[in-house]
């Protein structure tokens, strides 16, 4: 009886410093920032108010619904982008990179050793209108207008390229675990090299999949970087209203608004996703 | 154990909860005045935008009073400092501030708010003495009881000779010709007054259906690729990689990028230029405005502001400057960028001031602009 006790209070002793910083740190400015998006200004004072104003979230969601859509559409393409790029190079990261493995892997999480911000201020600079790369792409064709930097295109492929470490390392790490028997069995049994893919490799490597693509999709909705620096008039996301609320118009009640919506939708989305790619499979088959 | 966790985060809560209350609760009405100790000493923090003094002022003006200077360059837009700053000033502070940089609709906003300490000018003999005389009773300060200008400026073109020389006035950013190739300015009391004086409004006079009207134009040629970007200091960065061949920009910004490229020149839109001017305000809860002040007359005698001025080719709001450059660096003496004559701005109008609900609509046209 004591032993269980004892057992039960030690589980909550090593929560307590989880617990304790989802409360502070996430919990708490949840509350607050709950009350803010029901808030209205006391005109000219910036003091605000507690009304159940849920005004704020109807104005906010009918002024910025196109950056909104916009900001699924690019995280949507991104994280399939990522998949496709990612996927084959984890494969070979995880079967045939032999002792190069390690240095590969390394090269994959490399650029984290400089900022985020620095290595998207370089791409500014690669695909600058005047630059070789903007020059060669016009030449043969591919952006007839002249221009890359300022466009979607610039901002779907900054985000692709911020986020693709997340995709890769989810992805090798569920590859790596496959036994390669089973992939012996799939072709001792006359399976070819592309059944042995579909029907073993690849839903073997589910949880990878769907594990990175939440780890892209989630955080590239929210991404405003990209679109500050690589985007032009018209390819700001939600992350950058919300910024330019808070910062220029001072209206924090919509900033407030906005951002649940943002989580609320992102919510949703990711729930229907697990349903439909089963959850099982973010946990892995071994677990179920 | 469950219990303690429960109560300890009620009691975090309810500390937040005390924190967080300054943004709520009455705006207090009743103003501080700096309060002068007899000799400037201690420590003094300064707030002001990149690339806005010269390497040598601060050191002599440690050297001349023993002061020792914390001098951030922390400022990259009115707006977003004052936004980082607020919910301190609301609750009396200044985060450890006693000057800072902000432009005059800024501070004509933060004296309505009670942000700002009412200055003393006993201690600012070189200020009564020196500053320029169409400074003196500005709207929003008639008695500059709270501001003193640090610097002026004209916001007007700034255009790439070799492949824009043809850009003449603010409406000819608007010609397809340069299509995708044109900046325009993210601050709403410069960018859409330009666009008014293109349309023939004067911005002085103007309704709040002529700023919705010059914002309806901006927008169209946001939306048609028109302009590509909206942007603030980092317009340099688009004409240097050839990203822009025109944009609106700031008058000194320009005598510092033709350095760089001979090719871009600053010029005053065939519609007239706005003008505008940046005030060191001493905020509420400033620590040391003994200190604060003695840095404001500091940099109002001439002999010091002549290396402010040759160093960042604005408009300098100190008299007697002109003439000892003129034996000093007689070229900059000579630059109508930096001393410009009443002819040269004849056109230019003030940065307009924006009030109440009609500001509230403006800023909100304009940000859903910027927004795409």
């Amino acid at each position: 009886m004591v032993d269980t006790l004892r057992k039960r209070s030690v589980a909550y002793l090593l929560l307590l410093p989880g617990a304790f910083w989802l409360i502070v740190f996430f919990v708490i400015p949840l509350y607050f920032m709950a009350k803010l998006s029901l808030d209205v200004e006391i005109p000219g004072t910036l003091h605000y108010h507690f009304t159940w104003h849920w005004d704020n979230y109807k104005e906010a969601l009918e002024l910025y619904k196109t950056q909104f859509f916009r900001s699924f559409i690019y995280a949507a393409i991104a994280t399939l982008l990522c998949l496709v790029i990612a996927y084959p190079l984890a494969y070979v990261i995880a079967f045939k990179a032999g002792r190069w493995q390690n240095l590969m892997l390394f090269a994959v999480v490399a650029p984290f050793f400089t900022t985020y911000l620095v290595r998207t201020l370089a791409w500014k600079t690669i695909l600058a209108d005047e630059s070789p790369v903007t020059e060669v792409a016009h030449s043969i064709g591919l952006a007839p207008s002249g221009h890359i930097l300022y466009t979607s295109f610039a901002v779907i492929a900054g985000i692709t390229y911020n986020f693709l470490p997340f995709m890769v390392l989810p992805l090798y790490a569920s590859l790596e675990r496959i036994d390669v028997r089973v992939l012996e069995a799939s072709k001792d049994l006359y399976a070819s090299a592309g059944s042995t893919f579909w029907k073993v490799t690849f839903p073997l490597s589910l949880p990878g999949v769907v594990a990175g693509t939440l780890l892209t999709f989630i955080p590239a909705v929210g991404d405003y970087v990209n679109a500050e620096f690589l985007g032009g008039a018209n390819n700001r996301m939600i992350g950058n209203v919300i910024q330019s609320l808070y910062l220029s118009q001072s209206n924090y009640s919509a900033a407030a608004a906005l951002s649940f919506v943002l989580m609320a939708v992102i919510m949703v989305v990711v729930f229907i996703y697990l349903r439909f790619a089963g959850s099982e499979a973010l946990m892995g088959q071994e677990a179920v | 154990m469950r219990v303690a966790m429960a109560v300890a985060a009620l009691a975090l809560a309810v500390a937040v909860a005390g924190c967080a209350s300054g943004i709520e609760g009455p705006v207090e009405s009743n103003v501080e005045k700096v309060e002068l100790e007899a000799k400037p000493s201690g420590e003094l923090v300064i707030s002001n935008w990149p690339l806005y003094i010269d390497k040598k002022t601060v050191p002599d003006f440690e050297k001349a009073t023993g002061v020792s200077v914390a001098y951030h360059e922390d400022i990259n837009s009115n707006e977003e400092f004052f936004n980082k700053m607020q919910p301190l000033l609301s609750s009396g502070e200044s985060g450890g501030r006693s000057i800072m940089v902000l432009a005059d609709y800024m501070v004509a906003k933060m004296i309505k708010l009670g942000f700002l300490m009412e200055l003393d000018h006993s201690a600012l003999p070189e200020v009564k003495a020196n500053l320029a005389k169409n400074l003196r009773h500005p709207p929003f300060d008639p008695e500059r009881k709270f501001s003193v200008p640090w610097q002026s400026g004209m916001t007007g073109l700034i255009v790439n000779k070799e492949k824009a020389n043809n850009v003449h006035s603010i409406c000819d950013l608007f010609n397809p010709e340069y299509k995708g190739k044109v900046d325009f300015l993210n601050e709403v009391r410069e960018t859409v007054p330009l666009v008014m004086k293109c349309e023939g409004v004067d911005p002085e006079k103007a309704t709040e259906a002529d700023w919705l009207k010059a914002i309806e134009k901006i927008d169209q040629a946001a939306n048609d690729g028109q302009i590509s970007r909206f942007t603030g200091n980092d317009y340099a960065q688009d004409l240097t990689n050839g990203n822009a061949v025109a944009v609106m920009g700031w008058s000194g910004d320009a005598v510092q990028l033709q350095a760089d490229n001979p090719n871009l020149e600053w010029r005053m839109p065939t519609e007239g230029c706005m003008l505008w001017s940046e005030d060191m305000i001493i905020p509420v809860g400033a620590p040391n405005p003994t200190a604060a002040e003695a840095f404001m007359n500091f940099v109002y005698k001439p002999e010091v502001q002549a290396n402010i001025a040759a160093y960042v080719n604005y408009v300098t709001p100190v008299e007697g400057v002109q003439e000892i450059l003129q034996k000093t660096e007689p070229e900059i003496a000579e630059n109508h960028l930096i001393f410009p004559s009443e002819e040269f701005t004849e056109n230019c109008s003030p940065t307009p001031t924006l009030e109440g609900q009609e500001e509230k609509n403006v800023i909100k046209a304009f940000d859903e602009v910027l927004n795409g």
